[in-house]
């Protein structure tokens, strides 16, 4: 079983990158007031910018086009939330199909019926000298694609962003209470503007995680359904930066559990195995206690 | 998740004449309309894929005017049927064994459309079922898989747990077991077809416990499956359903083929020349349907003995006399009538 645990763990990391990335982003855009159900559309939008730039310029330069494609996604989404004052949810549903649809029907127009291959190049794991070889976890937490390590910059700062600087308390402030912001001389929507286009970074280094440090091509629907997954990852983070990230490495250790209850040949249903990672996440919202941590003013318009 | 992408093709779709009064007997013997539904993206270069290539096929040589479209709910594959059926369409096939149902359902409203479904045993007046005997050659993997592992586990992994799939890694598994009777066969499923990077993680989870050839039938989220194997170590994969030699080269064995283009062709041809017979239409080895095949670019991947042994076992299944180990056997789906 002591073999197993190294394996898991990588897994657990690989799992709960692309995840945490999402989720992070999604956390923002939330904690300002808006519920962006459009991140599966931010994902794989990423996901397809960063395959079409990694295929003529390597794949850094391949995250650089993931996070634009996912920029110009969420502003799409923000122009109809923030400026129109349209309905989040009816307009985050349609901006995911946008994004799952469109990027098919391009994906098809650039790349012809035999897709792009596995061709795509990938962003090698980096290991970190010294830490890389601490016992079962140095190769899970300090040997992965560089992109990886973005996380443990991005967390910290957003976690001081978030509680200890005016920037944060400004965000807040538009999640909970808008018009009070707005009487405080804060702009609500330059403020979700800026909460949706992080948002939309955060979306699209996602899906470059996907394609440029994970699978090395693109295929129709290869977010699925991983925009969602992180929404809920929000909820179980109890909306912290911290919180949040526990929570997808949680989801990405259930995750790791199925794959290797799969390969062990344990003999469970797969079904059951497959719907592991669910009932953990459940069973862990309903662990977490009655009271909502929800900014007041979440999925209101206007 | 949510989407059907839609590609339309040809002139066949404007559906100006879409009343039934239009509708054309299914013996023409001339122009042919055909419309094809697709579970999955055609850009898997699995099963999808293959389905398309063979549509493409139809409408060059027949002169067929052609339309696809991508479905993935039942709802849909019944909406679709209907909307092809008061269009006019003389075939309309439903690939995939989800499409059964939808098909028995709807194919009575058209009666002068015919319904063809692959991987089932559907049959009515107007509707046939092409059921692929993908066994056969999944045996002869299974082989060549055992003859070439090392650790002595091999692994499959699919996308959900569809009867074709299934019969098809029992098949696997018997023909691994008559090479090497110790050898364990690990099997998963992704629950999807479309999650690439769970493929990843299923085929490094199987990899991780000592898999050495992993056969994968999980159309796009199988690509996955390469991806892993070629950042691996002396691992191995096996394609299916469409050639998938060339996906990644130097990691592939072989693969376990259905020339799906050459099934389509056969029964439009049968229902423009207005000789259609319902049934269901087992493609098989004989019929040189379902095939095995080697990489070119990885010939000595496997022992010589072990080709030779796997060309005699295909001779067998080309005459028709082979017969599947009760095990396997077990879980290939009925061929007989419609349920």
């Amino acid at each position: 079983m002591t073999d197993a645990l190294a394996p898991f763990v990588e897994a657990t990391v690989r799992t709960a990158t692309p995840l945490a990335f999402a989720a992070l982003g999604e956390l923002v855009a939330e904690r300002s007031g808006v519920i962006n159900i459009g991140l599966e559309g931010t994902i794989i939008a990423g996901a397809f910018g960063g395959l079409v730039v990694a295929g003529t310029a390597g794949a850094g330069l391949g995250f650089v086009g993931a996070v634009a494609a996912g920029m110009l996604v969420a502003a799409i989404f923000a122009f109809f939330v923030v400026t129109l004052k349209a309905d989040h949810i009816i307009t985050g549903t349609a901006i995911s199909m946008l994004g799952v649809g469109s990027t098919g029907t391009l994906y098809r127009l650039y790349y012809g019926t035999t897709g792009a291959a596995l061709e795509t190049p990938t962003l090698a794991p980096f290991p970190i000298p010294i830490l890389h070889s601490i016992p079962w976890i140095g190769g899970a937490f300090f040997a992965q694609p560089p992109v990886m390590y973005l996380l443990y910059v991005i967390v910290p700062c957003l976690a001081w962003c978030m509680t200890r600087t005016s920037v944060g308390l400004a965000l807040r402030a538009v999640g909970e209470r808008p018009e009070a912001a707005r009487a405080a001389g804060i702009s609500p929507a330059r403020v979700r503007w800026v909460a949706l286009l992080f948002c939309g970074a955060m979306g699209g280094l996602s899906g470059g995680t996907l394609v440029l440090a994970q699978v090395g091509t693109f295929n129709e629907g290869i977010s699925a359904g991983r925009g969602f997954i992180a929404i809920a990852i929000v909820v179980l983070g109890r909306w912290s930066a911290v919180g949040v990230t526990g929570a997808a490495l949680l989801f990405g250790a259930a995750s790791a559990l199925q794959y290797l209850a799969q390969a062990m040949g344990w003999g469970i249903p797969y079904q059951f195995a497959l719907a592991l990672p669910y009932v953990l996440t459940l069973a862990a919202l309903a662990g977490a206690g009655k009271r909502s941590a929800a900014p007041a003013s979440l999925g209101v318009r206007g | 998740m949510l989407i059907n992408a839609v590609v339309l093709l040809g002139t066949a779709c404007g559906g100006a004449n879409g009343g039934a009064k239009d509708v054309k007997p299914v013996s023409t013997g001339s122009a042919i309309k055909v419309a094809l539904l697709t579970p999955g993206p055609i850009t898997d270069q699995s099963w999808n894929g293959g389905a398309y290539t063979g549509l493409l096929r139809i409408k060059d040589s027949l002169g067929a005017s052609v339309s696809h479209i991508q479905t993935k709910t039942p709802a849909e594959f019944e909406e679709n049927f209907r909307q092809y059926g008061a269009q006019g369409y003389t075939i309309v096939i439903g690939h995939g064994f989800e499409f059964q149902d939808a098909a028995k359902r709807v194919g009575p409203e058209f009666p002068k459309t015919v319904y063809i479904t692959t991987g089932g045993n559907s049959v009515g007046p107007n509707i046939a079922a092409l059921s692929f005997a993908f066994e056969e050659p999944s045996y002869l993997a299974g082989m060549v898989a055992a003859a070439v592992s090392k650790t002595g586990t091999v692994g499959c992994i699919g996308g959900t747990e569809l009867p074709p799939v299934k019969s098809s890694f029992a098949a696997f598994a018997a023909g691994a077991l008559a090479v090497n009777p110790k050898i364990k066969v690990v099997t998963a499923f992704i629950g999807n077809w479309d999650d690439a990077s769970a493929g990843k993680e299923q085929a490094l989870a199987q990899i991780g416990r000592g898999a050495d050839v992993i056969f994968q039938n999980a159309d796009a989220a199988g690509l996955g499956v390469f991806q892993a194997a070629k950042e691996g170590k002396g691992v191995w994969v096996v394609g299916s359903n469409a050639d998938q030699n060339n996906i990644a080269p130097a990691v592939t064995l072989g693969s376990v083929l259905i020339d799906v283009p050459h099934a389509f062709m056969v029964m439009a041809r049968e229902v423009q020349g207005g000789k259609f017979q319902p049934r269901v239409v087992r493609l098989d080895t004989k019929s040189d349907v379902v095939r095995w095949v080697p990489n070119p670019a990885t010939p000595n991947a496997i022992p010589a003995a072990m080709r030779a042994r796997v060309d005699s076992v295909q001779r067998l299944m080309q005459s028709g006399v082979f017969v599947m180990p009760p095990a396997a056997a077990a879980a290939t789906p009925s061929t007989g009538a419609a349920k």
